[in-house]
């Protein structure tokens, strides 16, 4: 065996690589000249993600020895890479957008702010590639240990200093979780790597060892559904997309997600493909409980960061549906439901960035009146929202009926059903927003003013032209996602 | 002649003059208005220039062949008769607004257009995932059109009519999936195709399930007595454009899936259920005449006489016979135009006296000569007066009911009585009482209005005097159904 690592080595690892260096660069400005810092740190954190995903798109298939037990370099890896560093770039051009406004205000300083980012996208990455528990698990707390921090940054806001206590302890516990849950895999299998665990799983013969194993099943399980906010796992999710500060919140609500639901698809529909149909039938329950409370929650928010907290945790149920199926077909249709929903979430931020202007986040009050000072933000965000309830002619059709095609063809009759009825509630709220934005404007002036700029109309605008795209024609896109499962 | 190009542009076309009309500044009223009226008469040029030759085309293309989805267009006989309705009453829609009391002008027309390629796309499609698609798409530019210019309780009126569409077609897509995959079990691939899933019409497992479903959709829509608890509300909050609208094809819409769904793919359940469903439509006749009477409000009052006259509709449609058949279908179609008329002029009334009640003004007639003879003449279409549209057709569905049972045709026949006694009592207190004192600001409909209401006309009389020719267009549709359901019988 050769371990020697070579050049093509080198290429398979860039994407990470290059987003290691240049999180190290945008710290060390940091520390050594924080004018040049303010300056420089958002473009080099751009031209650092355009670098890896120019990278990522390019990257070879390394077949070295030494790599292959810990990374995977197939197409799933890829596509996970390539989606989770457009989270980057879109959260990146968001934070700009937050920085622009409160970077005076609030004395922060944005270079550590980007390198946290690019850490937590390294963690994504390494999720998206894991061959082994081990790297999951590494991939996890690097992005858990960069949010929260995020979630922290604004140290002046009170609300911001409760959202970074609860997640860390709660994200403390659900880390613990899962570790017990990987140790009691192991002691089960004897071995931590995700390529063997359905072979080691079908020769478990004692009672006691079958035991250990759906243990660490069931401590896995759990531990990432705390990660992607699954009722009732859920709890701490309100309140720490609440304080957190709004491109945070979008970043936690594509990415964490995003991340979480990679680990999901990389244990259980990759390595475990419907290996106890228990498991199954529990996920389609989780995801009736998560669809029935979510959306009857998501009606009552006032504060729209909070809102798009009950908003991501009912998508967490529609996200379920495919790990219900928990076939190799359900993982182009969860794919396809993230892209769109990634899309949808990042074009709402959008425009949200820039009614954003106090540590209250944007009510929905303040959208009073939206469709009246500025058309094209309002109908962005409309378009946005009703991609997210699902109501055509936006691609949010397509992407659920997708799941629900899948769930129906694996018999979950019941759970198609509650989904389709919970939409009713969905586009409720969602309509709800709607309504609001294109009634009268409020008497009095308008505090929040509508300023321009350029790197959040960029996400609001790209968002909103690749719906579009999708709309008229996604087959490109579920094309190239079902070939890369093979069917 | 016709290649499937036309159909393909007949369906794009709409989409783009939509995008183009966004795009123009609002700036523009004037231009803008004109632009969008001639775009929303294009699709009506390219159905005449293609006239015989439509029935039969298609567009056919695998759309998502991962989900198996078709994008399939094809006219037949009845999507015809729907199509040149579309294309008349859209134009209307959008003759029937002021430019200048238009907010943001250009995502109006924008919408309005978006709307006539989606209902151009349902009329048409013959996949069952995009007939869906369509069918809820076209919610949403009523919706905006409602909740963005219309009356002071528009915000409630726009959500109560999308929530209550929505949760009446929910569970269609579990319908759809249900025959998608029912297809596949009976030995071929399953699929959406309308055309496949027609030959198991006699054979699809849980249909009284499916076809409920289905029905509660449309039922919603249409609206069917008793689930029309949304329609007061959005016809009289929506401006007048956006009642032409929800009234003159969004009921058209129910009625065409009614037909193409229900008749196509149940048709024994719909015999058997005929009794059932009758029994409701023709509570809704009495119910939607009953309301329209006792209504203080004329725009209220015309929605309650519409609905009155789409139950009718629907009774013709619930009887299974062919004259019947015959006379629903065509009714669907004058009702469309009648109701439009109506809505246009009661629109330009609401303008005028910038009211829409009843009794406080009277004797408008002596003001307003012009719109008064026009609104009489629309209003006696309405009540089916021989020699107007709408006495063909209910005609036709009185005759095939007489065939059926004499006694409820009797019993029917007392609703032609009630609406023109509504109607009649509205003429009389709005126009013909004694004239109430004259304001400045009034003034009669112009030659403009005339010019916009004449094709109307012409419709209504070329309906109700010599419907030979779209009786001959209906047969086709109509022998088709009977056709269905004969078989069925044996």
């Amino acid at each position: 065996m050769d371990t020697t690592l070579t050049f093509v080595d080198f290429a398979a690892l860039s994407p990470l690589l290059i987003l290691l260096t240049g999180a190290l660069i945008v710290l060390l400005f940091e520390s050594f000249s924080e004018v040049l810092s303010k300056k420089c740190s958002f473009y080099i954190t751009l031209a650092t993600l355009i670098a890896a995903l120019h990278a990522a798109f390019y990257a070879p298939v390394s077949v070295n020895p030494l790599l292959t037990p810990w990374m995977r370099f197939d197409a799933l890896a890829h596509v996970f890479s390539v989606f989770f560093l457009a989270i980057g770039l879109a959260s990146t051009l968001l934070a700009a957008a937050f920085f622009k406004r409160f970077e005076e205000a609030f004395e922060l300083t944005a270079g550590e702010y980007y390198f946290l980012l690019l850490s937590a996208l390294f963690g994504l990455i390494l999720i998206g590639s894991a061959a082994d528990f081990l790297t999951i698990f590494l991939g996890l707390e690097t992005l858990s240990l960069a949010l929260y921090v995020l979630c922290g940054y604004v140290k002046k806001w009170k609300i911001s200093h409760e959202s970074a206590i609860k997640y860390f302890l709660m994200g403390a516990v659900a880390a613990a979780f899962l570790l017990y849950g990987f140790a009691l895999i192991y002691g089960a299998l004897g071995t931590t790597r995700l390529d063997l665990l359905l072979e080691g799983y079908q020769s478990l013969t004692y009672g006691s060892s079958r035991a250990l194993f759906f243990g660490g099943i069931a401590l896995v399980t759990l531990g990432l559904a705390f990660k992607a906010a699954i009722v009732p796992f859920h709890t701490w999710a309100p309140d720490v997309y609440d304080g957190a500060p709004t491109p945070v919140t979008a970043f936690m609500a594509v990415g964490t997600k995003a991340g979480a639901f990679a680990a999901f698809v990389i244990i259980f529909l990759v390595s475990l493909p419907e290996f106890d149909l228990f498991w199954n039938e529990a996920m389609a329950f989780l995801a009736i409980l998560t669809l029935i409370y979510a959306n009857y929650v998501a009606m009552r928010q006032v504060q729209l960061r909070r809102f798009f907290a009950y908003s991501g945790i009912s998508h967490a149920g529609f996200l379920l549906i495919p790990l219900a199926v928990g076939t190799a077909e359900a993982i182009p249709a969860l794919l396809f439901y993230l892209v769109v929903y990634a899309f949808a979430t990042f074009g709402c931020f959008a425009v949200l960035a820039f009614l954003d202007n106090r540590a209250e986040g944007v009510l929905l009050s303040d959208l009073r009146g939206l469709f009246r000072r500025s058309p094209l933000y309002a109908g962005v965000l409309s378009f946005c929202l009703l991609t997210l309830a699902g109501i055509p002619p936006s691609v949010g059709f397509f992407a659920k009926f997708y799941l629900f095609k899948l769930a129906f063809q694996a018999e979950y009759y019941t759970l198609v059903v509650v989904a389709l009825l919970t939409t009713i509630l969905a586009a409720y709220y969602y309509l709800r927003i709607m309504a609001i934005m294109f009634s009268e404007a409020p008497e009095e002036e308008v505090e929040v003013m509508l300023t321009p700029t350029w790197p959040a109309a960029v996400v609001g605008l790209f968002s909103c032209a690749a719906i579009v795209v999708l709309s008229v024609y996604p087959t490109p896109l579920v094309e190239m996602l079902a070939e890369m499962v093979g069917i | 002649m016709l290649n499937m190009s036309n159909l393909m542009l007949l369906f794009v076309l709409p989409f783009v003059a939509s995008f183009v009309t966004f795009m123009i500044p609002n700036k523009l009223r004037k231009p803008l208005k004109v632009l969008a009226t001639v775009f929303s008469l294009l699709p009506l040029c390219i159905l005449l220039y293609g006239q015989s030759s439509w029935i039969g085309s298609s567009v056919q293309y695998a759309w998502l062949p991962t989900l198996s989805i078709e994008f399939y267009l094809r006219v037949d006989a009845l999507s015809l008769l729907f199509l040149y309705l579309v294309s008349v009453v859209i134009p209307m829609s959008i003759l029937a607004v002021r430019s200048e009391d238009l907010k943001t002008p250009s995502v109006f027309y924008g919408l309005v257009l978006f709307l006539q390629g989606l209902l151009i796309g349902f009329f048409t499609t013959r996949d069952l995932a995009f007939f869906t698609f369509f069918w809820e798409a076209m919610l949403l530019p009523l919706y905006f059109i409602i909740n963005i210019w219309g009356g002071p309780k528009r915000q409630t009126a726009s959500l109560k009519f999308l929530i209550y569409m929505i949760a009446g077609s929910a569970l269609m897509v579990v319908a759809v999936l249900s025959l998608y995959f029912e297809s596949g079990s009976m030995g071929s691939a399953p699929t959406f195709n309308l055309d496949a899933l027609d030959q198991f019409s006699n054979a699809i497992p849980h249909a009284p399930w499916l076809c409920g479903i289905f029905l509660l959709a449309f039922a919603v829509k249409t609206p069917l007595f008793p689930f029309h608890a949304w329609l007061p509300d959005a016809y009289c909050q929506a401006p007048t454009s956006g009642t032409i609208l929800l009234s003159g094809i969004l009921s058209k819409a129910g009625i065409y899936g009614i037909l193409r769904i229900g008749m196509e793919l149940f048709p024994t359940l719909m015999l058997e259920w005929s009794p059932w469903l009758l029994g409701f439509a023709i509570a809704g006749v009495f119910y939607g005449g009953l309301a329209a009477w006792v209504q203080k409000d004329f725009k209220r009052l015309i929605a309650y006489s519409s609905f009155s006259h789409v139950n009718f509709i629907l009774v013709g449609l619930f009887v299974m016979d062919q004259t019947a058949h015959a006379g629903g279908i065509l009714q669907a179609l004058n009702h469309g135009i009648t109701i439009t008329a109506l809505f246009l002029v009661a629109g330009w009334l609401e303008q005028r006296i910038a009211s829409t009640a009843i009794g406080p003004l009277s004797g408008l007639a002596k003001y307003f000569p012009q719109l008064c003879w026009l609104t009489l003449f629309f209003v006696l279409s309405s009540v089916a007066l021989p020699g107007t549209n709408n006495f063909i057709g209910e005609l036709l569905i009185f005759f095939g009911l007489f065939g059926h049972n004499p006694w409820i045709t009797a019993l029917l026949g007392l609703s032609i009585i009630l609406s023109v006694m509504y109607m009649l009592r509205w003429m009389q207190k709005m126009y013909f009482n004694a004239p109430s004192a004259p304001q400045t600001s009034w003034e009669d409909i112009k030659a403009k209005q005339l010019l916009i209401a004449l094709p109307l006309v012409a419709l209504v009389l070329w309906l109700g005097i010599y419907p030979t020719t779209v009786l001959n267009e209906i047969k086709p549709a109509v022998e088709k159904i009977v056709a269905v359901t004969k078989l069925e019988q044996l």
